[in-house]
């Protein structure tokens, strides 16, 4: 028997410089798209906030008033206690996100809704969802049609007669006070609810009407700071008191983390101090594009005098027409292939259809909403309802994918479960998976909506102004959008100074308000990861 | 009287109840709507494209000026004023667009992939996947504007010649724009090669780069291929960066051709802009241009789609 013996010699050389080479390339490859970003990003951010314009004192103020402390506070916590410095930094987080919104809120309350029209439907839909529910309580014996028919009657009933009774009334009140009942009662009940969490009765109703309290404030404070009573109202009710809120409500339930507010403390306390200190000392600011004239005044000529008021009014309008068009349709469809489609050709033919939609070019979706909205239905051009519905289907592909994604991450026990106690389909889903998929729905919903945010071509196609020196009033009107306007300037108005001051602080502000969009979806996914 | 409420409400069959039905219906529309939308698309693409082509505009019932369907496709000027409509300067720019951005994109693409799924610790993937995120996140108009003012300059050090609108800057933007779509894709399929195969390739010695190399990149090849297709097809597709960066000129360009990148060309979709920015009137010749160039980019786009879905179906690897 024969037996083969190779002779072993050793394991040969194995060489670990390709290795090495070939993880630094993968490394270098990874990062060159995040670098050139970030180099772009500061380039197009230096031009139009142009920070080495402002005094050196000015730098050296906040420096030791706003940086120095920041850091320290954050250092030491950072080390000592991370739980708080999350905290501290969430609370800073959320009140410069929410006071962005409470702009934009601020911005459709002097100049798209009046606070009465707003006052009105607002009562209407309380008294309709009163009505509702009383249809609801009075007999559970009455055929489901008949209470569907009533509930639709008081609906309709009250959103039609309720808004037009109280604007014709002869006396209403200020526009804070209807704003504070409005905006703010909602606003008080849920922060109060937070924040006197497990404290009884009595406090959670006094928390509901310190809030309430505080958000009529803005009612006298808004003459005394000079930015009128409304703008104000908003202002408490959509970024201070919801912060103040959540702050009051997270150190109720983990006191450990109290040290945290101190980070928001210095970074508040630090900006406050520092920008009194320039003032007193004289010492002047950047030469920002980005100032509050651009963001209040419409299109100019020239560059300087150039700014983003209709397009930021036109973009808000657009992003809740949007989200207000495809949230139900796109859940709806999603609901439908999770849950009721038969596993059957046609259903195949959906799924593999919907994958394709969302490989459609944007400009194609354009092309859509100007033959079926513009040339067959007769609409006319670029209102904010096309402008809209344009984009909702151009995200509703998106949507769908990811509201499925949510609704299969519920585990099917729970669904059997609710079988179990005798619910029905429709009961299971609005009790059981509906509310255990939201937090994810939602996340990829802001992410969709961030999308048709900067979209531009569809718009362009459905004949958007490029132009635009008002702020739309109503869904058939003419809507402009931020990256339109950019879009414009950098290509219609195309010149130097153009290039080098309108056009990046027009990017910086959609920038920034993609994301902080971005940033809400990461943060809500994260939280909702953790959870489960 | 309660015994029989009782036995009605424990032998009802719900499924049919009113309140279901109507649930139902409203999400079986819902679902609907895409069919419907996508529906509409093609059969508003094909009727308006079929007024603009003499073969079939007189089908259509339509009076006035047509093209004719072969000049459309082997034309070579794009001139709308003298009504010269082929659209070979636009795909070449299209196609050189495309060219362009794989030359970036796919390489860069791959290697990301690579190290996030084989490399990468579960600390530097957190970040590193946002960060990537953030670059398909950026508004395209806003990259167009990027491959203006600072790339093109930015490269002007380097190649002189170069023109103020250009392929390469152009190019470089929707490259960078894709990157994400490429390393995500790729990264799923790494990800899902099971790591017995890993194991077995350590076990008979292999480095961790022979491992990557031999081993997971093979073994997903049919998602990074299908990573590829779509992300080209979503480069073709691109609009805003490229009707920023690229000009207006419809020039016919040799995409293969590198010194052709230096000058500027009317992509598809930018002269599909570029048509409705300027006057146009309803129902003209030149409104029906705009939809046989919308036509044509759909059917590309839908082929490059259904392929890649083929391509992930057919060849993936079961294990």
């Amino acid at each position: 028997m024969a037996t083969q013996q190779e002779q072993i010699e050793g394991f040969g050389h194995v060489s670990r410089t390709i290795g090495t080479v070939f993880r630094y390339v993968l490394l270098a490859a990874t990062l060159f798209g995040i670098v050139a970003l970030t180099i772009l990003l500061i380039y197009v951010a230096n031009d139009a906030i142009q920070p080495l314009t402002a005094d050196p004192g000015w730098h050296l103020t906040f420096f030791l008033t706003l940086v120095v402390p920041t850091l320290l506070v954050g250092g030491y916590l950072l080390r000592t206690d991370p739980a708080s410095f999350r905290f501290g930094a969430t609370v800073v987080g959320l009140l410069a996100v929410s006071t962005m919104f409470a702009g934009g809120a601020a911005m459709i309350f002097v100049d798209i809704v009046p606070p009465v029209v707003w006052f009105g439907y607002v009562v209407a839909l309380g008294l309709a969802l009163g009505g509702v529910v009383g249809i609801e309580r009075l007999d559970r014996r009455l055929p489901f049609l008949a209470r569907f028919v009533g509930a639709g009657a008081v609906i309709v009933a009250a959103l039609g007669i309720v808004p037009g009774a109280i604007q014709s009334l002869p006396v209403y009140p200020t526009d804070g006070i209807m704003l504070t009942l409005s905006l703010g009662a909602p606003v008080a009940v849920v922060v109060g609810r937070y924040a006197a969490a497990e404290a009884g009765r009595r406090w959670t109703a006094l928390a509901m009407l310190v809030a309430l309290a505080a958000v009529g404030a803005g009612e006298v404070l808004g003459p005394l700071l000079a930015i009128g009573a409304v703008p104000a109202t908003v202002l408490l009710a959509v970024a201070v008191v919801p912060t103040a809120g959540y702050a009051v409500g997270h150190t109720r339930r983990f006191p450990a983390r109290r040290s945290g507010l101190a980070l928001t403390a210095a970074v508040l306390g630090g900006a406050l101090v520092g920008a009194a200190a320039v003032d007193a000392l004289g010492f002047a600011g950047p030469q920002s594009w980005v100032d509050w004239q651009f963001l209040t005044s419409a299109h100019s000529g020239t560059a300087a005098e150039a700014g983003l008021y209709p397009a930021i009014g036109g973009s808000i309008l657009l992003m809740v027409t949007v989200a207000a068009l495809s949230f139900p349709l796109g859940v709806g469809a999603a609901v439908y292939l999770e849950e009721y489609a038969p596993d059957n050709r046609f259903t195949r033919f959906i799924d593999v259809n919907i994958s394709n939609l969302a490989g459609v070019p944007s400009v194609v979706y354009g092309l859509l909403g100007l033959g079926v909205f513009v040339t067959y239905l007769g609409q006319p051009t670029g209102t904010v309802l096309i402008g809209g519905a344009t984009l909702a289907l151009l995200i509703l592909p998106i949507v769908i994918i990811s509201a499925r994604e949510a609704l299969r991450s519920v585990p099917d026990s729970m669904r059997q479960a609710s079988y179990g106690m005798g619910a029905t389909r429709w009961q299971t889903i609005k009790n059981v998976v509906l509310p255990r998929a939201f937090p994810g729905i939602l996340t990829g919903t802001i992410l969709a909506l961030g999308r048709a945010i900067g979209e531009t071509a569809p718009l362009i196609m459905i004949g958007a102004p490029n132009v635009l020196f008002s702020l739309p009033t109503s869904l058939s009107s003419k809507v402009s959008a931020m990256p339109l306007q950019v879009y414009a300037w950098a290509s219609l108005f195309a010149s130097e100074p153009f290039y080098q001051a309108a056009v990046p602080a027009g990017v910086v502000v959609l920038l920034i308000v993609l994301l902080s969009m971005n940033s809400i979806a990461i943060v809500l996914r994260n939280k909702y990861q953790t959870d489960q | 009287m309660s015994t029989d409420d009782l036995q009605r409400d424990l032998t009802q069959r719900t499924e049919n109840a009113p309140q279901e039905l109507l649930t139902r219906s409203f999400f079986f529309l819902c679902a609907v709507l895409s069919i419907v939308t996508t529906v509409s698309i093609i059969l508003m693409l094909t009727t308006e494209a079929a007024k603009f082509f003499s073969v079939t505009a007189p089908l259509m019932g339509v009076e006035g000026p047509t093209a004719s369907a072969v000049d459309f496709l082997t034309g070579t000027e794009w001139v709308i004023n003298n009504e010269q409509f082929g659209v070979l300067p636009l795909v070449s720019a299209t196609l050189a667009i495309t060219i362009g951005s794989a030359v970036v994109a796919l390489p860069l693409g791959v290697a990301t992939a690579i190290y996030l799924s084989e490399y990468a610790s579960p600390r530097a993937q957190r970040v590193l996947k946002p960060a990537l995120e953030v670059l398909a996140g950026v508004p395209t108009v806003v990259y167009g504007f990027f491959a203006v003012v600072y790339i093109t300059p930015a490269l002007r050090t380097i190649i002189p010649g170069l023109g103020t609108f250009n392929m390469l800057s152009a190019s470089i933007v929707v490259g960078i724009m894709i990157i994400p779509m490429v390393a995500s894709i790729s990264e799923d399929a790494m990800s899902a090669v099971p790591d017995s195969l890993r194991q077995a390739g350590y076990g008979m010695g292999a480095t961790k780069f022979d491992v990557s190399v031999g081993i997971v990149v093979p073994a997903s090849l049919s998602g990074i291929f299908s990573s590829f297709i779509l992300a080209l097809s979503r480069a073709i597709g691109e609009t805003m960066a490229v009707t920023v960066a690229a000009g207006t000129q419809a020039n016919l360009i040799n995409p293969l051709n590198p010194a052709d990148y230096l000058e500027g060309a009317l992509p598809m979709t930018a002269a599909m802009v570029n048509l409705l920015t300027g006057d146009i009137t309803g129902g003209g010749i030149a409104y029906r241009s705009l939809f046989a160039i919308g036509l044509t980019l759909f059917v590309i786009t839908l082929i490059m789609n259904v392929i890649s879905d083929l391509v992930a179906q057919r060849y993936r690897e079961e294990y």
